[in-house]
């Protein structure tokens, strides 16, 4: 009688099994374990947020069998790290590229919390451009889901009914609710960690807030734009001192676009901007300026 | 548009939630101001004289029962059987409805990922079904059937005690509480060993 609806149940339980043997136990923090993918031969994804120490990593593979491995490189910007695992055999991940998920899309959120995979189901509520995480990360589409979320379930992988990963899920990056960093910036992500052990960010060394630029002062200057940034702090020695930018500056804008908020100058500084000088229109004194100012590479923060 | 694939789903959903409402039950323990959920339970032993109805024993907190049927009847019942560590009661009814009793699940194993559906009375309701998927699954140990069902569903108060069921509306579990965000039931092959040891008729 239930033909259709058992199909489903079966196609879903299906999918579970697929994408779960990908799927491992992270143990890197006390209390409940994480949850990680391999994602390619040797190579497994987690979350940086999870991975609270550097070294006597183990992870529990689906077999229920503990194996060691050595942190590749994190990036705590995206939220992600890269762990090695050698001479395991162990099916990598089935990766879904394109096309990418759709509004209302049947999706899969599977941990391993412990040697036993979990899932919880939903859909997918909203998908929206490339985004920035509160640590400057660059991530390539906003999915946000209709899941309930586990403990340890950071790491694990969403996947769609034919058990192809759509990404890996993370509470690390929006004030604890589930965001899911898609292939794409898992993919660059990885790439970059595996040869360099970090993700190369450039810097300015300021600390601004937003300011409005008074009416008669906007009028004289003949600014669109009458939002700009207070430099408030300038960090000694850094890229913005040595190029003479000035505690009171108002920053206005870099390269030719308008900043009018904090992240606006993140959006600038992506690693390619490293040791290339850019022109920074700040209001000084009353006047219009213009600086040459070349980002620094930002130290990796360190982890407590 | 036409979605036949959708349409027979909602379809079968609604045909194995009619048929998973006619064996569960409104418990209301008796001078207790909250109601939980039943399930109709084969007595065994070719008994047609008499009804069984399994709920938990947070639901049956009394020696007596009413037990309100899906069709709106009601019955008197008493608690034959009652084990607070599992969670379980055993109600016997006077009567042996028509309704049926709840068709178990034997085997094949559960699966992460399948389909579950509960049903249960919360407030006012009566009857009202939720759609989830089981979460995990395995014992402590292998072999042994684990003490919880855990399913990703939202149990809401007025569930406890009413049948979980597969996507073929074959019982699987006894609803019995959220925790930690997740559905828990107990296993109906719990239920059947229990009723097989419970002391009958027990002190309530």
């Amino acid at each position: 009688m239930t033909t259709l609806l058992e199909s489903l149940s079966n196609e879903l339980a299906t999918a579970v099994e697929a994408g779960g043997r990908a799927v491992v136990a992270i143990h890197a923090r006390r209390r409940i374990p994480a949850s990680g993918v391999h994602w390619r031969q040797g190579v497994i994804v987690a979350t940086n947020h999870t991975i609270n120490r550097d070294e006597n990593v183990t992870v529990t593979l689906p077999d229920g069998t503990t194996a060691p491995v050595t942190l590749a490189g994190r990036d705590p910007s995206t939220d992600l790290a890269v762990l090695r695992l050698a001479g395991q055999s162990l099916a990598t991940a089935h990766l879904r590229l394109d096309p990418s998920p759709s509004v209302g899309e049947f999706v899969i959120a599977l941990g391993r919390p412990g040697p036993r995979l979990t899932a919880s189901w939903g859909v997918v509520s909203s998908v929206a451009g490339a985004w920035r995480t509160w640590r400057g990360g660059e991530i390539d589409s906003l999915l946000r889901l209709d899941v309930s979320i586990y403990d340890g379930f950071s790491g694990g992988p969403l996947i769609d009914a034919a058990g192809r990963v759509l990404g890996i899920n993370s509470s690390g990056l929006a004030r604890g609710a589930p965001v899911t960093i898609p292939v794409a910036t898992v993919e660059r992500t990885v790439g970059e960690l595996l040869e360099r052990g970090t993700i190369r960010r450039a810097y300015l060394g300021i600390g601004t807030q937003p300011v409005r630029v008074p009416q008669s002062l906007a009028r004289r200057l003949e600014l669109k734009n009458t939002v700009g940034l207070l430099i408030a702090s300038v960090e000694p020695g850094g890229p913005a001192d040595r190029d003479g930018v000035l505690l009171g500056d108002v920053l206005l804008a870099l390269d030719g676009a308008d900043v009018s908020d904090p992240t606006d100058v993140l959006a600038q500084l992506g690693g390619d901007r490293v040791g290339r000088p850019i022109a920074a229109m700040v209001i000084r004194g009353g006047q219009m300026q213009t600086l040459q100012v070349t980002p620094g590479e930002r130290p990796e923060p360190r982890a407590a | 548009m036409t979605a036949p694939l959708t349409t027979g789903l909602t379809q079968e959903l609604a045909a194995a939630v009619d048929a998973l409402r006619r064996v569960t039950v409104r418990v209301q323990a008796s001078g207790a101001a909250a109601s939980g959920a039943g399930v109709l339970w084969d007595p065994g032993g070719g008994d047609d004289t008499r009804g069984l109805v399994i709920t938990n024993a947070h639901v049956a907190t009394r020696a007596q029962a009413t037990i309100q049927f899906s069709d709106g009847a009601v019955a008197q019942a008493r608690v034959v059987a009652r084990d607070r560590r599992r969670d379980l009661a055993a109600l016997e009814l006077e009567v042996r409805t028509a309704a049926g009793v709840a068709q178990l699940r034997g085997a094949p194993l559960l699966r992460v990922g399948e389909l579950v559906i509960a049903i249960g009375h919360p407030g006012e309701l009566t009857g009202a079904a939720t759609l989830g998927i089981i979460h995990t699954t395995g014992g402590d140990r292998a072999g042994r059937t684990p003490p919880w069902i855990r399913a990703d569903l939202r149990l809401a108060p007025g569930f406890s005690g009413g049948p979980l069921a597969d996507a073929g509306g074959r019982l699987i579990g006894i609803s019995t509480m959220m925790h930690g965000g997740l559905a828990l039931a107990v296993p109906a092959a719990l239920v059947q060993s229990w009723l097989r040891r419970a002391p009958a008729p027990a002190a309530a």
